[in-house]
């Protein structure tokens, strides 16, 4: 008869008492349990879509913060720009698993055919200049977008450094823009860099000058944004239309781009003096670059914001994957915030329900613990006793609510979910910054927002019940070690 | 002497004042003997038996068990392994049959136990008068005078050398008080145990080896 087995006979000699601690401790488990039911779902979500969105992160201007400020402050602010150095000092940061800055333009030709989309029949008539090409430069010679799987290499190579920094006129072209004007690695291909004048009297545009940009193709690709996962909910149509722009980038060294913007300016400041003169006196770099840094881990988001921002200009951030989740996650974030609010009130409830409860017991049992104690039994055992007792009826009482919880968290989420979500309002995909697009959207997170009863889960139930138990129960087991056998038995 | 009490004393602060329980007492006990100690409703007799039991401490003074200072032994330690303690109201736990009470205090002692404790129990009931059909029964269940012989069986079950009982037949009636009075002399007599009651009966000192009386905290032979 140790204080074990008193324990358990404790439990079976006073089954009402055991059972009201047992609906006690199944009511506020069932709290406990959905609330982390649910923290346990949204933290999935999280990291399902984080993973889908990558860990992609720009720099770019916070116009928000810009408009916050005064009429005066914005007429005098000086818009510094992301310049090479900046963008090789931030993709410096440990977190940047590689990164690219591009610089772009759009390009019509008189020799080869944009690609249209399958079945498309009718050609696409152009109201102004045709510029169906989209002339993507870039630095990183391995091509970014095919590290990245947008898109894949499938006949030719990607480009050498040297071809890189000297600006060589390679290209690598989609398989489909290949197919269309039947060209293969080696040949070469036109381009047209038209610069058009404005006529303002009659709204007219004019060619004003043009010069051919010969490109050999080095390398082919595939698209593969129609073979990504895009979730339930998707816009097809969205998508062919940006496979179709995909499928017309041809990507070039950006001194490429740079030469042939160049040419543009060129013939402006020809045109207008005035316009030549501010730009020598004010030394203005027309290389506008976007860049792009794919880090190692969604998880390195916030680390890589919190080193990078600092190094930026004045009302520059980081823009990154994260920041869309947060866009779309609005549902699911509320739920994960009211699960805690109701994860945090459960643990107190109980700790003080609890506590209450196993008091009075104690209180309605001090004349069987003062025989204990006039027996002589150590006083840490009488403690393990009513521990023992308290904590096997806990088990009981959590594992039942670790089931009926998990399930009451599910069905209640749902509703709250589908109250709290608003279709449609953020369909149609984001871009941050023109360089990085995601069309993953709130119907995707909700989508994805499942309770499941999985190992993890289990043992954080586990461990947060018990422990809450373990607390309610230690407070006012002090009123054993306070209790005086005389004062009771004689 | 197995257990001697010397110069103990017990008081309540009252403002500046001190309302003594017990004053300068000493006495001493040895084992094969049957002791009573009288008093009245408030004389400090039950106090003294709390000290002897180490249920609570003198405020000076020492009790001395086979010559060494309970302090020094740890009160939960002799409570456990050196005395048993009899009350008037059985203090029996509700909930657990007869033997199941005796089975608590085999388990809490660290005196040697032999292996059947079960059986022990059983007999050890037995011998006082409590037989098994009764034995499995609650407590609650029992008469008063089958209570307290529980009680002594529970006692008796750490075998230990000595027994303090605090009014061991005040909630009985005569015939049982003689019968528990009987079982004490038999314990001192034939078990070689010291046996202390304090009491207000003048039947059980009158049938005790020595006797004692307690009056405003002195201890005096009783005559």
């Amino acid at each position: 008869m140790n204080f074990i087995k008193r324990g358990f006979l404790g439990i079976t000699r006073k089954k009402g008492k055991s059972l009201i601690l047992l609906a006690v401790i199944f009511i506020l488990g069932n709290l406990i349990s959905g609330a982390i039911s649910i923290q346990q779902a949204t933290s999935n979500v999280e990291n399902n879509i984080k993973e889908k969105l990558g860990a992609t992160a720009t720099l770019e201007m916070d116009w928000l913060e810009y408009e916050k400020l005064s009429m005066e402050e914005q007429e005098n602010f000086i818009f510094e720009e992301i310049g090479v150095d900046l963008i090789e000092e931030v993709g410096g940061i440990s977190y940047v698993k590689y990164y690219d800055y591009n610089m772009s333009t759009w390009l019509g030709s008189e020799s080869i055919q944009s690609y249209q989309g399958e079945g498309v029949d009718e050609e696409i008539i152009h109201y102004g200049p045709s510029m169906d090409f989209q002339l993507k430069g870039i630095n990183y010679a391995p091509v970014l977008d095919f590290e990245e799987g947008k898109g894949s290499l499938a006949d030719g190579r990607v480009f050498t450094q040297d071809e890189v920094n000297n600006g060589s006129s390679v290209a690598i072209i989609s398989k489909k823009l290949a197919e269309r004007n039947n060209l293969h690695v080696g040949d070469t291909f036109t381009l047209d860099n038209v610069v058009y004048d404005y006529d303002y009297e009659t709204g007219e545009e004019e060619i004003a000058d043009s010069r051919d940009v010969v490109l050999e193709i080095i390398g082919v690709f595939e698209s593969l944004l129609l073979n990504e996962d895009l979730g339930e909910n998707n816009d097809q149509g969205m998508m062919d239309w940006l496979d179709i722009d995909y499928q017309n980038t041809i990507y070039v060294p950006n001194k490429v781009v740079s030469a042939e913007n160049f040419f543009q300016i060129e013939y402006y400041m020809k045109d207008d003096p005035e316009y030549a003169e501010m730009v020598e006196e004010e030394g203005t770099n027309f290389d506008y670059y976007e860049p792009i840094f794919v880090l190692n881990s969604h998880e390195d988001i916030e680390a890589f914001e919190q080193e990078a921002n600092p190094l930026l200009p004045q009302l520059y951030h980081v823009v990154s994957t994260g920041d869309h989740y947060d866009n779309i996650a609005g549902p699911v974030e509320s739920m994960s915030t009211l699960s805690r609010y109701v994860l945090f009130a459960a643990i107190f409830a109980t700790v003080l329900i609890t506590g209450l409860v196993v008091l009075l017991f104690l209180r309605d049992r001090k004349h069987e613990l003062g025989i204990y104690l006039s027996l002589g039994e150590q006083r840490g055992k009488v403690i393990g006793q009513i521990l023992i007792e308290v904590i096997v009826v806990a088990f009981v009482g959590i594992t039942l609510s670790l089931f009926s919880g998990n399930f009451l968290a599910s069905q209640v989420s749902d509703t709250l979910i589908e109250a709290d979500s608003q279709p449609g309002y953020d369909d149609m995909g984001y871009y941050y910054g023109g360089s990085i697009y995601s069309d993953l959207t709130t119907d995707d997170v909700i989508a994805s927002y499942e309770v499941t009863l999985d190992a993890n889960y289990v043992l954080i139930f586990y461990g947060v019940g018990l422990a809450t138990i373990l607390i309610s129960t230690l407070i006012p087991l002090v009123y054993i070690v306070r209790l005086n056998p005389k004062k009771i038995l004689m | 002497m197995i257990l001697e009490a010397k110069d103990l004393n017990y008081y309540y602060q009252d403002g500046e004042q001190r309302r003594y329980i017990l004053k300068d007492t000493s006495i001493s006990f040895e084992k094969g003997k049957f002791y009573a100690i009288l008093g009245q409703s408030g004389s400090g007799k039950t106090t003294l038996l709390s000290l002897l039991s180490a249920l609570d401490s003198p405020k000076s003074g020492t009790v001395l068990f086979n010559d060494k200072d309970i302090k020094k032994i740890g009160y939960e330690n002799y409570r456990r392994n050196n005395i048993g303690i009899i009350f008037q109201s059985y203090n029996l736990i509700p909930t657990f049959t007869a033997v199941e009470n005796v089975l608590v205090s085999m388990s809490i002692t660290e005196n040697e136990i032999p292996e059947d404790a079960k059986t022990v129990a059983y007999n050890l009931l037995d011998y006082i008068g409590i037989v098994k059909s009764k034995a499995d029964r609650h407590v609650n269940k029992l008469s008063g005078g089958e209570q307290q012989r529980v009680a002594i069986a529970r006692a008796l079950a750490t075998n230990v050398d000595v027994i303090l009982a605090d009014e061991p037949t005040g909630n009985l009636d005569e015939e049982i008080e003689q019968e528990i009075i009987d079982i004490f002399k038999k314990l001192a007599h034939e078990h070689g145990k010291c046996v202390v009651v304090v009491t207000h009966s003048n039947e059980i000192a009158e049938q005790s080896d020595q006797a004692f009386h307690l009056k405003k905290g002195v201890l005096t032979p009783y005559e």
